[in-house]
C-alpha cells in the first residue's frame, strides 16, 4: 500500500494530510494538525468574565462566535446557580445583527478568497491568484469592509471585538445609527446581487431550483459551472448526517437530520473524544485537533447542515441532485448568506432601541458556582463552550468548534466527516478542494 | 522619497489566531495599498508565491510581516514539517524591515501565557527587553488584539516612503501610539467629572471606575481612527482592554484594580495630581452628567 502527505494550505492556516491509497484510490486518510495554543488551559483559574475577552482570541475570523458562545455559557452557569438571566429583545437582536455581520463576512469572503481561486487553479493549472489584483477580488474585499462595518456599529470593532455582557449586550445605539447600519448593509446587498447571485435577493431567495440559479451570469453560477466540469456535483459526499445544535432564525430549536429527515437533537447526546491526539498518546498521536460525536456518530455541522434541517428550498434541491456533495456544500454558504441578508435587513429595520440593553445578573460573579453550556451557530457550524466556575474562578474551559465536527478524525470502520468525503477520491488536486469544501478553518480545530 | 518600484512583501505567522490578517484585510483604501505593495506571500491568501519556493533560495525583499508570538519550541508550532526559527530566520536575514503586527508578535501577547519562558515577541518578552532576539536594527513593533488595519498599512507606506517614523521605547510608532485609547472617548465629561457608568450597557458614565477601562493607560488611537472606520470598543460601552500594551492581558480585565479603593492613575499623571482633582471633581454634583443623555420624556 502507498501512502503520500500532501500539506493543505490555505484553510486559515495548514494542515498535514496522510492519505493511504489502494487500486490509485484513497481508501483511508489522516488530517493532522499541528498548532496547538492552549486556550482551554490558559483560561485555568482565570477570573470568569476575562474568558470574555480570552475566547473571541480563539480566532480571527469568528471571534463575535466565540465571544457569544462564551456569554452564554456564563448566563447559563447563573441560571444553573438560581439566578434567571433574560435578555431585552434589542439585546436578542443586536447579538444576532452582530453574529449574521460575522457570517455574512465569511461567506463572502471564503467564496470569493477561496473557493474562486482554488477553482481557477483547478481549471488552469498557471493561475497565479489574484489576490491585491484583479477588480472582482477589491469589490469583494470592499463588501467584507463594509459588512463588518456595519456590525461594528453594534459590536464596536472587529475582530475581537467585545460587545456581550452576561444580561445583553454593551452597546446603546441611537436610532440614526441604525439607519447607517441599513445604509452601509443596503451596499453589501447591491455587491451580492450584482456580483455573487446575479439576481435581486428577492428573487434569488425565492429559488427552489438549481436551475434558476444558473440562468443568470455571476460568481456563483460560474463556480457551480466549473465545479460540474470537475466533478465536484458527485465528490465529496460524506455521511449525509446533519446537525445543528444552536439556534437559528431558519428553524425552530436544535436539530438534526439523515438524508431529508429531521429529528429534534440534544446536546447531551455530544461526546467530545481525544482520540488520535497527542494529549491522549504524545508519542502515538498525531493530531492536536479533538473529534466530536453526536451519539458516537459524525454528523456534518456548518451552512450545508443549518439549511438541510431548515428544509431549505434550492439547497434541498441541489441535495436531490446532487446529495451532500462537494458542490451542494459550496454553494449552501452562498444561499445561506442570502439568508442571511434579508434576516439581518429585516432585524435591522425592526430594532428597539428603546428597550435596555443589559439587565446585569444580580448575584455577585465572585460567588458564582456552577456549569453552564453555551452554543452558537457560528459561521462554519455549532460552536459548544462548557464552563465550570467555583467562585467566580475558570475552573474548567472546554471548546468544541465547528471544525472539530467536521475534520476530526475517527477510526477505519467509523469515518469521521472529512474522511468520509475523501474515501476513494482518485486525484490529490480532488482531495485539496475537498477538504477545503468544508470551510476549515485550522485555528478553530486546535485551538 | 518614493521609490518607483513596488515593495516587496512577505508575510508569516508565529502562535496566532490570525486576527492580524483578517484586520488588515478591512483595510478601506486597499488599492491604494496594491498600487505600492507587491504581497508575495501570505497565508491565508492564494498568492503568486509558495512558503516552500521562497525559502529555497530566499532573496532579499521590503517587508517581512510577522503575526503571532515566536518560540523556537518546535513542540509549540510547526509549519510546513519545519519550526519557526527555520522560516523565520533565512527570511529575517534578508527582509529590509521586520514589521511585528499584533500584540503576540510585538510581547508575546495572550498566548505567551502558555509558556512565558519560551514563548515571547521578537525583541520583547512582555515588558523585558530581549525575546527571540537580543536585539535587532529594522524591527518596528505594531501592537495590538488584533492592529488596526490603517496602523499596519500606513506605517508600511510611511517606511516605504522613508519617512520619519520615530518609534517609542517598545518600537511603536509614536504618531499613533503616543495616544491614548481614551483620547477622545465619547465618555471624557464623565471621566473629569468622576461620574462612574452604574453597570454596562448605557450612554452614560465612565467605565474607568468600577469596570475595568484601561483607556487613560493604554498607548492607541482607537478612539482617535475608530475601528472599521465608525466606533470602537468604549463607544460600544466596553471597557478597554489594554491590547496594545506589553502586559495584555492583564487578570480581571472586567474589574478596576483598586489601592486603597483608589483605581491606578492614568498614565504620567502623579497621585497627588489625580487624587487631588479627582476629590474636588467628585465632591460637586453635576446634575446634567446624573441624567439620562437623551431625555425621552421632556
Ligand atoms: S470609558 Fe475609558 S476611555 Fe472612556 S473616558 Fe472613561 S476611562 Fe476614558
Ligand atoms: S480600545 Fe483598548 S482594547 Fe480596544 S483595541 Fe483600542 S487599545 Fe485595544
Amino acid at each position: 500500500m502507498k501512502i503520500t502527505k500532501e500539506i493543505i494550505e490555505r484553510i486559515e492556516g495548514e494542515a498535514a494530510l496522510e492519505v493511504e491509497w489502494e487500486d490509485e484510490k484513497i481508501a483511508f486518510a489522516k488530517l493532522k494538525f499541528f498548532n496547538y495554543r492552549g486556550i482551554e488551559e490558559i483560561l485555568r483559574k482565570r477570573p470568569l468574565y476575562d474568558a470574555l475577552a480570552f475566547t473571541p482570541r480563539v480566532c480571527g475570523i469568528c471571534s463575535h462566535s466565540h465571544a457569544l458562545a462564551c456569554v452564554r455559557a456564563i448566563e447559563a452557569c447563573f441560571e444553573h446557580a438560581q439566578e434567571a438571566v433574560s435578555l431585552s429583545q434589542k439585546a436578542r437582536d443586536i447579538r444576532e445583527i452582530a453574529l449574521n455581520a460575522e457570517k455574512i463576512h465569511n461567506h463572502i469572503k471564503w467564496y470569493f478568497f477561496s473557493v474562486l481561486p482554488e477553482l481557477e487553479k483547478i481549471d488552469n493549472p498557471s493561475y497565479r491568484g489574484e489576490a491585491f489584483k484583479k477588480p472582482r477580488w477589491f469589490l469583494a474585499q470592499h463588501a467584507i469592509t463594509e459588512t463588518l462595518k456595519m456590525g461594528a456599529i453594534f459590536s464596536g470593532q472587529w475582530p475581537h471585538g467585545s460587545f456581550v455582557a452576561p444580561g445583553g449586550v454593551t452597546c446603546a445605539p441611537v436610532s440614526l445609527d441604525v439607519l447607517n447600519a441599513r445604509g452601509i448593509l443596503e451596499k453589501v446587498i447591491a455587491f451580492c446581487e450584482e456580483t455573487l447571485f446575479g439576481f435581486s435577493l428577492e428573487e434569488f431567495t425565492g429559488f427552489d431550483s438549481a436551475v434558476q440559479v444558473m440562468a443568470s451570469p455571476s460568481a456563483l453560477s460560474w463556480g457551480i459551472d466549473t465545479m460540474i466540469r470537475h466533478e465536484f456535483d458527485r465528490l465529496g459526499r460524506s455521511h449525509d448526517r446533519f446537525l445543528a445544535l444552536g439556534d437559528s432564525f431558519l428553524y425552530e430549536g436544535a436539530l438534526k437530520s439523515a438524508k431529508t429527515t429531521v429529528l429534534p437533537a440534544d446536546i447531551k447526546y455530544v461526546s467530545e473524544s481525544l482520540a488520535h491526539t497527542f494529549f491522549e498518546n504524545p508519542t502515538e498521536g498525531y493530531t492536536y485537533s479533538k473529534t466530536a460525536m453526536y451519539k458516537k456518530s459524525f454528523f456534518e455541522v456548518g451552512p450545508m447542515a443549518r439549511m438541510m434541517v431548515a428544509k431549505e428550498g434550492l439547497i434541498r434541491d441541489f441535495h436531490r441532485r446532487f446529495k451532500d456533495a462537494a458542490l451542494t456544500r459550496v454553494t449552501a454558504r452562498v444561499v445561506e448568506c442570502a439568508h442571511l441578508l434579508v434576516q439581518t435587513k429585516r432585524l435591522l429595520e425592526d430594532l428597539d432601541i428603546h428597550e435596555v440593553s443589559l439587565i446585569p445578573p444580580k448575584r455577585n460573579v465572585h460567588e458564582l458556582s456552577a456549569e453552564g453550556v453555551g452554543v452558537v451557530e457560528a459561521p462554519r457550524g455549532s460552536l459548544i463552550h462548557t464552563i465550570n466556575v467555583r467562585h467566580g474562578v475558570i475552573e474548567h474551559y472546554d471548546i468544541i468548534t465547528p471544525t472539530v465536527w467536521n475534520l476530526g478524525n475517527g477510526e477505519r470502520d467509523n469515518l469521521s466527516v472529512v474522511q468520509k468525503a475523501l474515501v476513494g477520491l482518485d486525484s490529490l488536486t480532488k482531495t485539496d478542494f475537498i477538504v477545503k469544501s468544508f470551510d476549515v478553518c485550522s485555528v478553530c480545530t486546535t485551538q | 522619497m518614493k521609490p518607483n518600484r513596488k515593495s516587496t512583501v512577505i508575510w508569516i505567522q508565529g502562535i496566532t489566531c490570525n486576527g492580524n490578517s483578517h484586520s488588515f484585510l478591512n483595510y478601506s483604501n486597499m488599492a491604494l495599498f496594491a498600487a505600492s505593495f507587491e504581497m508575495l506571500y501570505h497565508p491565508l491568501l492564494f498568492t503568486a508565491h509558495t512558503l516552500e519556493s521562497l525559502l529555497e533560495k530566499p532573496e532579499a525583499f521590503d517587508f517581512l510581516i510577522v503575526e503571532g508570538a515566536f518560540t523556537k519550541e518546535a513542540r509549540y508550532l510547526q509549519r510546513f514539517g519545519r519550526s519557526f526559527p527555520e522560516i523565520l530566520e533565512p527570511l529575517a536575514n534578508k527582509a529590509r524591515f521586520i514589521v511585528c503586527v499584533g500584540s503576540c508578535a510585538s510581547f508575546g501577547g495572550m498566548f505567551r501565557l502558555r509558556d512565558p519562558q519560551k514563548i515571547s515577541g521578537a525583541l520583547f518578552n512582555a515588558k523585558e527587553k530581549g525575546g527571540y532576539w537580543e536585539e535587532k536594527s529594522n524591527v518596528v513593533n505594531i501592537p495590538g488584539c488584533p492592529a488596526h488595519p490603517r496602523w499596519i498599512a500606513e506605517t508600511m507606506m510611511a517606511l516605504r516612503e522613508e519617512k520619519t517614523v520615530l518609534l517609542d521605547e517598545c518600537l511603536r510608532p509614536k504618531e499613533i501610539f503616543a495616544y491614548l485609547a481614551h483620547h477622545g472617548c465619547l465618555r471624557n465629561e464623565y471621566f473629569e467629572w468622576k461620574v462612574d457608568c452604574k453597570q454596562l450597557g448605557e450612554k452614560e458614565g465612565c467605565m474607568f471606575y468600577e469596570h475595568g477601562c484601561l483607556g487613560p493607560n493604554t498607548h492607541a488611537n482607537c478612539n482617535k481612527i475608530l475601528w472599521n472606520d465608525i466606533s470602537s470598543k468604549t463607544r460600544a460601552g466596553s471597557p478597554c482592554l489594554g491590547c496594545t500594551e506589553f502586559d495584555f492581558p492583564r487578570r480581571a480585565l472586567y474589574e478596576t484594580h483598586k489601592n486603597m479603593s483608589l483605581p491606578q492613575t492614568p498614565y504620567g499623571i502623579s497621585k497627588r495630581a489625580y487624587y487631588t482633582l479627582a476629590g474636588v471633581a467628585k465632591s460637586f454634583k453635576i446634575e446634567r452628567l446624573e441624567k439620562k443623555l437623551i431625555d425621552e420624556d421632556h
